[in-house]
This record gives structure tokens, sequence and C-alpha cells, in this order.
């Protein structure tokens, strides 16, 4: 049956010889090759999971009365969009282990791009001919985390309506765009009955189709360029070595789908995430603490918190405090990011192209800045926790923030040079031989081609 | 502390059933005894005392219960000490009755849980969090406390007396039927029904995250064993 | 299944209906890698596989049962769980035993296209531009249409654009107002104990956002306002913008020891004696302050606007 519906198909695209090529198309056996599919199959569930959610949301800041099910919150006013919320997750069947699954694909999402991006940045996958997907998966984590900062902002609740209030001070902070950016953004002052349908057009068409794009431009290069390989006996930049797409590489594939999947509806099933009932529907005059945004604007949070308060001006005009750690902050991060591949070229003088890996261990100094920078961040997003720590551990918010305002720099300054060190010790240098043959191996082939 | 709580719980059960012969006690001598042995810690007219950090004694304006108030005095919950060896039984049931009777002035048993969470949302949850599991103030040496097992008494009375760093809530502010309405709100979420799963402490975003790394570590365990597996 | 391998460099079977792959190469020392491994009759990775997938046929009945039956949550969520594992599992199980692991190596291309390409595809376009050159005016005109188009779109933006400045700079209060709490009511000078808080907004902006205002009664003796603010809390009643000067947060956390307003979004501290000056945290302005004054009946009125445009600061705030 199967030929027969590939004959048919054939007969209209002539494509069996490309089909061939395709099945044949090596990929390189290594688990830390899977995360980015992680990440991949992570969005699947997100459109899948999401397409259903999109049928009871009601995306409208129209004031409604409550009567529901949830008799906490019976004869409460609330907006229609938290209302339709509430719906889903007690009039719906399944409707709350859809939310829940979708709250944690999202979570799941980002932090599989986040380790994906660690991988490529410690193997230094960005070089040539690589920079381009680099630039295109930096866009996708920078979407990824609008989308999910848009996406939990749908709710309305009480929660996410102060992560909305934070992101309005936070644009309106910029110098002389701030108000209109904040306005353009956010359709008026937070809040107001024109943010959330222009929130939900954006998590549910624009971002997602701008996501579904540059992924699958991302994969195209990868199936261009064909993957790296970790370097190794065998494997050089002139050489692929792996598993062929069709049978094995599909059935893993599509046995890690089904793992995601299964793992996601586990913690949709049995983890309670963003419990909107008991935050109540949102209102100005109220506030919760613990109001941390989704773990991923963890380390923007927590650059808010320790940055201290200081007064400046630029031709006598204010310059509020918050611009610096909540906007300016995140956009050097970012443009650090996205010039790494041109960093590289010009510290290592490496402008030759690769297809094999770099170990981690044989480049000390890129090894240990990432290790700082990631210290640094994990720090931070420790940072925009800190009111959490203090009331669990029973200490003062406020001689934490003391402490976390030293540590944020001491800490990576000392991750960084602990694993300088160790680089310095099972580097290359270190491997003497083995090293020799490898780098003579691929001069080799150099001078072959 | 919880097992203190658990076991307060179980005698209260038990003392309310003989509340019922606790009424007619002599009032004076109840104002009495209450004036020379109890204000000290819990004010003159039971509104309680705070001092800056510590807190003395906790308002009894919403003791109804005298066989409550009678179980008090014979344990000496939490902080209080025990008088069941320095007053006789009549004399205790004289400062039950007295505080049951004069002190208690805070109704406590109605209420509307909406217009509680309401409430509480506006009011409270700014310093207690969410579901009233407690959270970080900036003075040095407390924090806000969870409230999951306290009595509607005690929260009824604390919100009036305010002690410590809380501020207090007068009628002005709150009226006796808000006071009311947020007691019974505070009553459903110290345990909540949680149709989503385990609720992680109420915790938020930040344990969700950890939950969500976990996974991806999870995951890329589950990427290991495909690689090795076929090695196998 | 066959179980019989060619011995050494053999990168697959030559089961392949048209002959062996033809990018592969013969002979290299680099194929020893490649060594395929003969995989014997698992047993017991089939019982696992075979188990895997009727754990999974059993979640999935479950799963449809429980749905039309109305399960909550955990129990669809957890059929589905064990329906998606089983198969994920199995699916493992299967590759791991059925599926042969060979390694293959294959020679890479150069992502370089080589110079007789690049010179054919850069003499395609000159040839076409070529032609465009001739047509000068045309080019012109159509740049022109193109640079119209692009404003139009960038000009569209401003229906997505009211000004901002209108709502920003104003001070919400007007001199005369009552303070009015939340449920409508005015508040009597003396009604707050000190130590006591409330929320309180003008009379024709109940419950708006950026009208909420913290009242808060302290004992007038520590009060140490700055000089010219001295009349603005009359019997110990001080009112300041509830909305944090950093990131707009209520500021609904009042310490009454410490006399300290506190905001629980990045724990800014505004100390309320000193004109909520900000005395940690984030918060680099004191939020903006209310003056206030008793009328004849006893009525707290507000003596003016803010001291400042409430909430987080911004470019073009009027100092």
């Amino acid at each position: 049956m199967i030929a027969s519906l590939a004959r048919w198909f054939d007969s209209r695209t002539r494509a069996a010889a490309w089909v061939r090529k395709a099945l044949n198309h090596v990929f390189p056996d290594h688990w830390s090759f899977m995360l980015g599919e992680i990440a991949l199959y992570a969005f699947v569930i997100l459109i899948f999971t999401g397409a259903f959610l999109a049928v009871f949301y009601e995306g409208s800041a129209a004031k409604v009365i409550y009567h529901g099910a949830y008799r906490p919150l019976d004869g409460v006013q609330m907006s229609a969009a938290f209302q339709s919320v509430m719906h889903l997750s007690f009039g719906v069947p399944a409707g709350l282990l859809f939310r829940q699954m979708h709250h944690w694909a999202a979570d799941i999402f980002i932090g599989a791009i986040v380790a994906h991006l660690a991988r490529i940045y410690f193997t230094a996958a960005y070089r040539k001919p690589r920079e381009l997907n680099w630039l295109i998966g930096l866009t996708l984590l920078v979407l990824a985390l609008a989308n999910g900062f848009f996406g939990y902002s749908l709710g309305d609740d009480m929660l996410s309506g102060a992560g909305l209030r934070i992101g309005y001070a936070i644009l309106l902070s910029v110098p002389v765009a701030g108000p209109w950016l904040a306005f353009l953004v956010f359709g008026g002052t937070v809040p107001n009955a024109g943010t959330l349908p222009r929130l939900y057009a954006w998590h549910i068409f624009l971002v997602p189709a701008l996501l579904a794009l540059l992924i699958g431009l991302h994969i195209a290069v990868i199936w261009r360029q064909f993957h790296t390989n970790y370097p190794g006996p065998g494997r050089s930049d002139k050489l692929i070595v792996g598993s062929r797409l069709w049978p094995t590489y599909t059935l893993k594939s599509i046995a890690l789908f089904l793992a995601i999947f299964a793992v996601i509806a586990a913690m949709g099933a049995w983890l309670q995430i963003d419990p909107v009932w008991v935050y109540g529907p949102y209102k100005p005059v109220g506030i919760l603490p613990g109001a941390q945004p989704d773990w991923y604007l963890g380390w923007v949070e927590g650059a808010m918190r320790l940055f201290p308060g200081v007064n400046l001006r630029l031709w006598g005009e204010l310059i509020p405090e918050v611009f610096f750690p909540g906007f300016l902050f995140p956009i050097l991060v970012f443009a650090a990011l996205y010039s790494i591949p041109f960093l590289d070229k010009l510290l290592t003088g490496d402008v030759r192209a690769h297809n094999a890996l770099r170990l981690p261990m044989d480049h000390p100094f890129s090894t240990s800045l990432g290790c700082a920078v990631f210290t640094f961040i994990t720090v931070l997003a420790f940072a925009g926790a800190d009111d959490v720590a203090a009331a669990v551990s029973g200490s003062s918010v406020i001689a934490l923030r003391t402490v976390l305002r030293i540590v944020v720099f001491v800490a990576p300054a000392l991750v960084g040079a602990a694993v300088f060190v160790l680089c310095l010790a099972l580097g290359k240098p270190a491997r003497g031989r083995e090293a020799v043959s490898l780098a003579g191996e691929s001069e080799r082939d150099h001078a072959h081609s | 502390m919880p097992a203190l709580a658990g076991v307060l719980t179980a005698v209260l059960a038990c003392a309310s059933c003989f509340c019922q012969q606790t009424t007619a006690a002599p009032q004076p001598e109840g104002e009495r005894i209450f004036a020379q042995r109890c204000a000290r810690c819990h004010g003159e007219s039971g509104q309680g005392i705070s001092a800056a950090i510590t807190i003395l004694g906790p308002s009894l304006e919403a003791e109804h219960n005298p066989g409550l108030v009678m179980a008090a005095e014979e344990i000496g919950p939490e902080h209080m000490p025990r008088f069941e060896y320095v007053l006789s039984v009549d004399q205790m049931r004289a400062v039950s009755g007295y505080v049951a009777q004069k002190l208690a002035v805070i109704p406590v048993g109605g209420g509307n849980v909406s217009d509680g969470g309401e409430l509480y949302r506006s009011y409270c949850a700014t310093c207690h969090r969410t579901a009233v599991r407690g959270g970080a103030l900036g003075f040095v040496g407390t924090n806000a406390p969870a409230l999951t097992s306290d009595s509607a008494a005690l929260i009824a009375g604390t919100i009036r007396w305010g002690p410590g760093p809380m501020p207090s809530f007068p009628q002005a502010v709150l009226t006796d039927a808000q006071v009311d309405s947020i007691v019974k709100y505070i009553q459903v979420v110290q345990h909540p029904a949680n149709p989503g799963g385990r609720a992680m402490d109420w915790i938020g975003p930040v344990i969700e995250g950890v939950a969500a790394w976990c996974a991806v570590l999870a995951l890329i365990l589950f990427c290991i064993w495909t690689e090795i597996g076929g090695r196998g | 299944m066959s179980e019989e391998f060619p011995e050494g460099g053999g990168r697959e079977r030559g089961s392949e209906p048209d002959g062996p792959h033809p990018s592969s190469r013969a002979g290299e020392p680099s194929a020893s890698a490649g060594k395929p491994r003969p995989s014997s009759p698992h047993i017991w990775g089939t019982f696992l596989a075979a188990g895997s997938f009727l754990a999974s046929i059993c979640g999935a009945l479950e799963f449809l049962f429980c749905y039309w039956r109305g399960g909550g949550t955990q129990a669809l969520g957890g059929w589905l769980a064990l329906f998606l594992a089983g198969m994920a599992l199995g699916l493992v199980f299967s590759a791991h035993r059925l599926a042969e692991h060979h390694e293959v190596t294959e020679e890479r291309e150069e992502m370089e296209s080589p110079p007789e390409a690049r010179a054919a595809a850069a003499l395609e376009f000159n040839c076409g531009a070529a032609t465009l050159e001739r047509r000068g005016l045309l080019k012109g005109m159509s740049a022109i249409g193109l640079g119209m188009v692009a404003a139009i779109f960038v000009s569209l933006l401003r229906s997505l654009l009211p000004n901002p400045y209108q709502s920003l700079d104003e001070k919400v209060w007007k001199r005369g107002q009552r303070l009015m709490t939340a449920d409508g009511e005015p508040v009597k000078a003396d009604a707050l104990p000190p130590g006591s808080t409330t929320t309180v907004f003008p009379e024709d902006r109940i419950g708006e956002e950026k009208a909420q205002t913290v009242l808060i009664r302290v004992q007038s003796q520590f009060l140490e306002l700055p000089a010219e603010r001295a009349d603005w809390a009359p019997m110990g009643n001080l009112a300041f913008s509830r909305i944090c000067t950093h990131a707009g947060c209520p500021v609904g956390m009042y310490e009454k020891t410490a006399h300290l307003l506190m905001c629980p979004c990045h724990q800014s501290t505004f100390d309320v004696l000193r004109a909520a000056e900000p005395t940690g945290g984030p918060a680099a302005r004191s939020l903006p302050q209310l003056p206030l004054y008793v009328d004849a009946d006893g009525m707290l009125r507000a003596g003016g606007g803010f001291t400042q445009p409430p909430g987080p600061g911004f470019w073009g705030m009027p100092s």
C-alpha cells in the first residue's frame, strides 16, 4: 500500500531521486546533537495543544461576572479572557490538562533551546559555514522568549498582570522613544482594553508563523550543510560519520518525540502550573509577592532587583533606573550572543570552514568565558527569586540582596578561573600526541582536496 | 509547630464537648484574673500586644468559644504559659467566660468566600502571598507568616490587631462582614483543592522552572539512552 | 532481518537494489570506525518492546474511557502519558534490536560553490540587470513606488499608537477632591488609628490603576517631612501614590513598626516618615505625595495633585 501511494506521489512530483537522497542522508550520532530536536518537538506539541486552547480562549478584556464551576470566584468581576481560562480549566474535558501541557511544553521548549545553545557554543559549532544558523537560532530564542511572555500574560491573572506592568515600565524607560514604544506595544497605559487582543494575535499568529518559518530555514540549512561531528578517528572537516536517516535515525527521532510528549503529558497531569484561579483575576490594586516571570525571564528580573536605584539624566531628561537592567542589559547580552561567531574569528584568527567540532577543553578562554557568563545569568535568575528564597529559608530578603550583589560578580569570576585551569589541564596541550595526530589528519585531508 | 497544632486541634475537638457547661461563670472573678494574669500579654481588652519583632500575645477579640479558651489556658499553646496548675478549674472557666462574652467582639463564622478572596487579594496577598503560604518582608527578623494552620478566631483577631510589622485593619478599613469573609476565604485556601496536580507549595514560576529543567535533563538522559542502547 | 554482515570496511549491506551507495569511498582506513555491529536475536529486547507497546495500547484505551466518562486531569493525563511513553519505549527497544546500528562514512561537500558555478550565476544576474539598466526612468519610478509602499506601512503604525504624553503627564488628583475608599466611602481624618493603612481613590476615579493612593496614619511626632510639606499630613495622615516609581507594581506592603512601604515586585522600600523616600532596593525616586487637608466635616481632601505623575519614570517626565 505504501508502494502504491509512493508511486502516486512520484507520478506527480518526480521526487524519487530526492527521496532516495533524503533517506540516505547521514546524521552523526551523538545524544548532544538531539537537543535542538527536543526543542523542535516541544514546538510541535505547543502548536497542537495551542490549537485546542485557541478554540476556547477569548482574547477580550471586556468585564464579566463569573458564575462558573469554581465557587470561590463566584460573583467576582473579571475579564472575559480570564473567564474563558476558568471555563477551560474547570468546564472543558481535558481542558486543564491541555492548558498545563501547553505551559509545561513552553518551559521545556525554551529550556531545550538554551541547552542546545550551550552545546553549540561550547563545541564552537557556530564557525563557518554555520554562522548563518547561529543567527537564525538566536532569533528563534528571542521569538520564543517573547511568545512565552505573551502566552502566560493572556490569562489576565494577578501574576501575569504584574509582569505586563513591569514590561510596560521597561519599555517606557527607554530614552527618547520609550513612551511611544510602550504605547505601540501595549496600546496605551497598562492596564487597558487594547493590550490583550494584540498580545493574543501576536501569540497565536504572528510569532508562531515567524517561528515556523525560521525553524524551517534552520533545518534546511542543517540539511544542506550536513551536521557537524565531534573530532575523533575517521572524523574530520572532510568526512561525515553517522547513520542514515532511514530507518535508524527516523525511529529514534519519533521515539524522542513521543518521549517528550509523554513527559509533557505526565507533567500536565500531575504537576500544577499557573493556577490562575488562586492568583485571581487581574485587578489594578492587587499584587502578589513571589511575582516572578516564567523562569526564562528570571535573569532580567534578577538584574532589576539587584541594580541600584540611580537617578541619571541625559540632557536634563530623566533616564529611569529600570532602563539599564530591564532594557539595555538584555539588549547587550543578545548583541554579544549574535556577535560570537565573528568575535571568535577575530580572537582566534581562524576563518576556515569547519565541520568538526571543537572540544570545549581545547579552547580554555572561550569555555571559561561561557561558564562565567552562564554562572552570571544563573545567579541573576536566583536573584530574581530572592523573595521566595528568603520566605522559604526564613531569612531577610534585604540581606540576601546585599549578598547577591557581591556574589553575582564574584561567582562568575571564580567559576571562570576554575574552568580555565581545568581546561588547561585537560585540553589539547595536555593531550599531546593525540592532539597532534588529529591536527595532522585534518591537515592531510586539506592538502588532498 | 505543625505537630503542636495537630495536638491542639485534637484536644480542642475534645474540649469543645464539655464547653457547654462553662457559660455561667461569675464575670467579676474572670475579669479580675484576666487583668492580673492575661492582660500583660493579651492587652487590657484582649486586643493583643506586639513589639517590633516579637509578638507577645495575640488578639482575643474573636475568641467566641469558651471551650477553646479553656483548652488554651490548660495547655498553653506556643509561647503561652500553662495555667492548669496555677488556676483552679473554676477560675479558668471564669476567665474563658469573660473572654468569650465580653472581650470577643469580632464576629466569626459568616461571610462570603468570593468577597473574602477579593479582599484578601487586595489587602493581604501582598504580604502573605498566594494561598496564605507566607511571604518575604524587607524587615529584618521576620517574614509574613504562612497562615495554613491558624484558627478562624486567631485570623480574625489578628486582622484587627496588626501584630508587629503588620498594619492593623480597624472598622474604618474593613467592616466585620468583610473580616468574616476574609477569614472564610483563608479557611478555604489553607487546604485548597488542586485540580491540576501537585501544587509544589504554591511557590509559582520559580519552582515551575526547576521542574521544567528537570524534565529537560530527563529527556537528555533519554537521548543518551537511545544512543548508548544501540551500541549494546 | 539477516544477521550476516560483510567483515571489515563494509559501509552497509549491499541490499539496496541500485547497488552500493555512490558517495562512500572504498578502502579508506577511516572506514574502520564504521564497522557494523552484528545483532543477535535479543529476546529480552523483543519482550520489552512488546510489553511497552501493550502498555501503550492499554493507556490509550483507558484515556478514551476516562475521557468519555468525564475523568479528572490526573487520570486523563496519566493514561495519555502511559500511551505515549509506551510507544516511545517500544520504538526505542525496537530500534535497538531491529535496526542494525551501522555507521556510514561519506565525503562532505564544500559549502562554497566552485568558481565556475559562481561565475555562471553572476553572469546570469548581470545579463538580466543589464537589460534593466537601459530603462533608467522606469527603474527610478519603481524605486520610488517601493519607497512609498514602505512609507505607507510605517505610517500605518500610527493607528496603533495614541499620543502617550497626554495620559502620562497627568497628576491625577485635583484640589478639593475627597479621598474615597474602594467601596465609595469618604474617609474621616481620625478614622484610621496610627499604624493602619488603606487604599483610597479620587471621587471620580475609584478603582482606577493610576489613581490608587495609599493612605497611612502615623503618629505626628515621628514625621520628618521636608519644610514645604509640613502641613500635608493633618493628624498624621499621609497619602502617596501606590504605584511604585520603579516598575509600576502597587506598593502594598506596609511595615508599621519601621514605617516602611515595600514593593513586593523588586523589594524597593520607601520611608513613609520622610515623604516616601527610597531607602533601599532598585527604586530611585520617592513615591509622589498627595497633599492633604481636613475639611469642615472632618473628611480628608486632596490639597492638589500628586507631586509627580504617578508610576514608573519616562523620558520627558516633568520633575
